[in-house]
């Protein structure tokens, strides 16, 4: 096999070792990797630890919500039933669908690949152990601050897409859709957070030897997710800002008496909020394409196939946004092209399905409870395409649009897609992390209440919307012919609740959560998980050499706990993962990893303290809490970045790799990478609005100030990128002294300042303000996000020059530095396009 | 290091491109014939790519059976397959409506 990196791969051919493990090296390896106990368990930030409180805690948002969901359906059982009173049947149904979707759905998936992926990739952990406590407590917090808003009846009642104009102050004035645009803010920051991880973690931390091809499908479609996270969340952080700045500053990005548009809205929103469905179905669909050859004990039909259609679809769900929006009188060919995208979804759906169904057909399934469950929420997703393909056709939207039909179908595309599949997962995996299997008696029962509960539920309301009942109506009139299916569906609910508590019950009666003495591999999973484990993951880290290794080579278990493979024990004494080269996973350096520490705790607790403070308007308190946060955070990276002795280590078999490297093969340039690519398409968005709101109404734009103003601008954009790139330059010569990089650094950091501060004051002196227009809103936008990540630019240049002071900014390279002079170019490239961009659309006067 | 993503991912890649320069057309041009030659022009484009794609994938991937090159030929192959039908298809409403 031709090598990516110089790698030598005859080296795999030394593996398994044979020779006798050193006495005392599992032992140091166990006291590496050691948690904290009692109270400070909850600094750690071992996956194994986080992942299950993250998945306990989706798992708690999805039976709240569901709680939420019951109450409606007794609502809606009769007509003009009074258990819900108007305000409040409101509130309900918008933290229904905004707690399934932000706060279990993507949450749980998420925390899915926190938990599962470190050991199918046999790494010791995610690459960025603390940015996924981060990303838990922050969600924990934050969401259960946010759900408590429904107790004092402040929760947002607007939706869970939340259109304006009924969200603007006009029709909502109170603080309850405020807690919706700050409430989610936290959410997406940890969704983010963990796209982060979940992408550099798949790409740079696999086993050696485990190319793209012998990739896990799990991975796979967790790369994916990952990926769609990174493009399609931006869109709706820009419009919830937009809203809420609208809200706060009476900037109208859409008010169409000021050349804003609310159309505006649901094209960012949908451009999200469409991706997230798949961004759901996604990985739900690779833990199942994991499931099912185990399941079915044959392997996976058309493994390369699924592969693709996971790509296809990631594709192809940012090209179907607007037909969410068929009604709202798009151009005839443009409603043509999104009907026929949105149709062509189904293909890739479709090959996931059909390899499903040939790989039970090729195996010998037994009726256990995951198998039900896969094929309980194939038969529910396959409904819910149909009626997908259904709604794509144009002229039958537009009779169901916003009536029940539309709640029954994606009730069957997500529950089918994601629900069933999360059952199935429980069972599935039970055996990794309880001492106990659940009962597969329990989870019959289970099953079969679940699956007839979502039928008998959501089946007749399809009728109820076609009979003309809309969505989002907390009562009806008798003699419209609702009553009987809305009973049957409110009897179906019931029933569904009812599998859900026996579901509880068993999960009291028999998990017991543990890492060391689990269950084991009770349906024969042929993925690397299911080696032994500990809090290090495996033992020593094997040499993928097919596509299911458990089942390919018997003596594989065997010899990982026997330490026979890479990094049988702690090469530095510290806690490190091998990272691995993105095509070939073939072996780049040691990672030396973070271990536990308050500081992502504490800065999680104060980002979450922020967003929700910040709802009630406490601003003092807020500011202070968003402070606090960042603090921590300077001070958990602080802690970051240190070399180690010894520069390279035997990480077994002789093979020596470094253990601190720069420049874009590590794991931290990955990161910066791919945060930039957030706020690239933040910007994007911020460019699309613009360009949209100029489209639609070109009347309200004025001509801007002066072009002379560009050439300062543009010149210290440019100042500031170039004394960057200067100051890495200059570290790495001997001659300079050891202040001159990172003063170069600062005075970069002073030219972005300088850039902002003209670009502010000549729209300023030009007398644009926020109000004004659609124009002057987005405008501002643009300065704000420039304001914004100049800001952060700052407290980069200081926090450089303070490591600098105490002799951590190291020679010849050094990756904080490098990372700080890719993110001044960014920025420094934002915004001068920005400048340009706003200038001269329309022109000056 | 990332030569290989944009080869495995080129058919799609197409495919997006197509879609989204559709869009853009009827957003500017409206239901109008000039959004029609627009349609026109790029799916001819966009298909020509993605059958330049299909081609190699398809005459590089015989004989390399299951190495990783062969793998990677042969998803590249399936992308770029898969951006012709729906190239066609997504191009179709331009006749139709």
């Amino acid at each position: 096999m031709k090598s990516e990196t110089g790698f030598d791969t005859t080296l795999y051919d030394r593996f398994p070792i044979r020779d006798e493990r050193p006495p005392g090296e599992l032992d140091a390896l166990k006291r590496a990797w050691e948690a904290p106990s009692g109270i400070a368990r909850l600094t750690a930030v071992n996956n194994n630890y986080v992942g299950f409180w993250y998945i306990a805690t989706a798992f708690l948002f999805f039976l709240l919500a569901g709680i939420l969901a019951l109450a409606m359906r007794v609502q809606l059982a009769l007509p003009l039933q009074g258990f819900l009173p108007q305000e409040t049947y409101n509130q309900f149904f918008t933290m229904h669908g905004t707690v399934m979707m932000f706060l279990f759905a993507v949450p749980m998936m998420e925390a899915l690949g926190v938990l599962l992926l470190p050991q199918m990739l046999a790494a010791r952990d995610l690459p960025f152990p603390r940015l996924s406590a981060y990303a838990f407590w922050a969600y924990f917090v934050g969401g259960l601050c946010f759900f408590a808003s429904i107790f004092f009846g402040l929760a947002p009642d607007g939706g869970w897409f939340m259109y304006p104009p009924y969200t603007s102050t006009t029709f909502s004035p109170g603080i309850n859709a405020d807690f919706w645009l700050l409430g989610i803010g936290f959410i997406e920051i940890s969704a983010i957070a963990g796209a982060i991880e979940i992408i550099v973690g798949v790409l740079r931390t696999r086993a050696p030897g485990m190319t793209l091809a012998r990739m896990p499908i799990f991975a796979w479609g967790m790369l994916v997710f990952a990926g769609m996270i990174v493009i399609a969340f931006p869109a709706v952080i820009l419009c919830t800002l937009f809203l809420e700045l609208e809200r706060a500053f009476n900037w109208p990005f859409f008010d169409p008496t000021r050349g804003g548009d609310p159309l505006l809205w649901q094209h960012l929103f949908w451009f999200f909020g469409h991706p997230e469905v798949y961004i759901i179905f996604l990985p739900a669909a690779a833990l199942v394409s994991t499931m099912i050859p185990a399941l079915a004990r044959a392997r996976l039909v058309g493994h390369d196939l699924i592969i693709l259609a996971f790509l296809a679809t990631a594709f192809i769900s940012f090209g179907v946004w607007a037909h969410h929006m068929f009604t709202t009188g798009m151009p005839a060919l443009a409603v043509g092209f999104f009907s026929a995208a949105s149709m062509a979804v189904s293909v890739p759906a479709g090959i996931q399905v059909f390899s499903w169904i040939a790989t039970f057909a090729s195996g010998r399934a037994r009726p256990n409870t995951p198998t039900l469950f896969v094929l309980g929420g194939l038969f529910t997703f396959v409904l819910g395409g149909l009626t997908g393909v259904m709604v794509a056709m144009v002229p039958f939207d537009w009779q169901v649009h916003d009536t029940h039909f539309i709640v029954a179908h994606l009730h069957y595309v997500l529950i089918g897609g994601a629900v069933f599949p999360m059952f199935a997962v429980f069972y599935y995996w039970a055996g990794m992390t309880s001492r106990r299997a659940l009962s597969e008696r329990a989870g019959a029962w289970s099953f079969w209440l679940i699956f007839a509960g979502m039928q008998i539920t959501f089946l007749p309301m399809h009728l109820t919307g076609l009979m003309g009942m809309p969505r989002r109506v907390y009562t009806y009139l008798p003699g419209r012919e609702w009553e009987a299916t809305n009973y049957i569906s409110t009897a179906g609910a019931m029933l569904f609740g009812l599998g859900v508590l026996v579901f509880l019950l068993e999960l009291a009666r028999s998990f017991r959560f543990t890492i060391k003495d689990d269950a084991g591999n009770i349906y024969g999973g042929a993925t690397l998980e299911w080696l032994p484990t500990d809090l290090y993951s495996s033992r020593s880290i094997p040499v993928v050499r097919s596509r299911y290794p458990l089942w390919d080579d018997p003596k594989l278990a065997e010899d990982v706990r026997e330490g026979r493979y890479f990094l049988p024990g702690t090469a530095t004494g510290q806690r490190e993962t091998l990272i691995t080269s993105t095509l070939n996973a073939e072996p780049e350096y040691v990672q030396i990893m973070p271990g536990p520490s308050p500081w992502p705790f504490l800065s999680a607790v104060f980002t979450a303290g922020f967003f929700v403070i910040a709802t009630i308007q406490a601003y003092a308190v807020a500011f202070t809490s968003g402070i606090l946060a960042i603090l921590c955070l300077l001070r958990w990276l602080w802690e970051t970045d240190r070399r180690v002795a010894p520069a390279e280590v035997d990480v077994g078999a002789g093979i020596m790799l470094p253990t601190y490297v720069t420049g874009p093969r590590t794991h931290g340039w990955w990161a910066m990478a791919i945060l930039l690519t957030v706020i690239g398409m933040m910007f994007l968005m911020a460019v699309f609005s613009f360009a949209y709101l100029y489209g639609v109404h070109p009347q309200y734009w004025q001509p801007g100030p002066d072009l002379a103003w560009l050439a300062p601008i543009l010149a210290f954009h440019a100042l500031a990128a170039g004394l960057a790139l200067y100051g890495r330059h200059l570290l790495a010569r001997k001659g300079t002294t050891h202040w001159s990089p990172v003063a170069v650094n600062l005075y970069a950091m002073a030219a972005l300042a300088i850039a902002f501060a003209i670009d502010l004051f000549s729209w300023r002196n030009h007398g644009l303000r926020g109000e004004a227009s659609g124009q002057a809103a987005v405008i501002h936008a643009f300065l704000s996000l420039q304001g914004a990540l100049t800001l952060i630019a700052l407290l980069m240049g200081l926090f450089l020059a303070a490591r600098n002071a105490r002799a951590l900014v190291t020679r010849p390279r050094n990756v904080t530095m490098d990372l700080i002079v890719m993110f001044y170019c960014y920025t420094a490239a934002q915004g001068t396009f920005a400048a340009l961009l706003a200038r001269l659309v329309p022109g000056p006067a | 290091m990332m030569h290989g993503w944009p080869y495995l991912l080129g058919g799609l890649l197409v495919w997006a491109v197509h879609f989204f320069g559709l869009y853009v057309a009827a957003s500017l041009f409206l239901t109008s014939p000039a959004t029609r030659l627009v349609t026109a022009i790029l799916t001819f484009i966009c298909l020509a790519a993605a059958a330049a794609l299909l081609w190699r994938g398809w005459t590089a991937e015989a004989g390399q059976g299951e190495t990783f090159a062969g793998w990677q030929h042969r998803l590249a192959a399936y992308g770029a397959a898969i951006a012709l039908v729906a190239i066609v298809w997504q191009g179709l409403p331009a006749l139709l409506v």
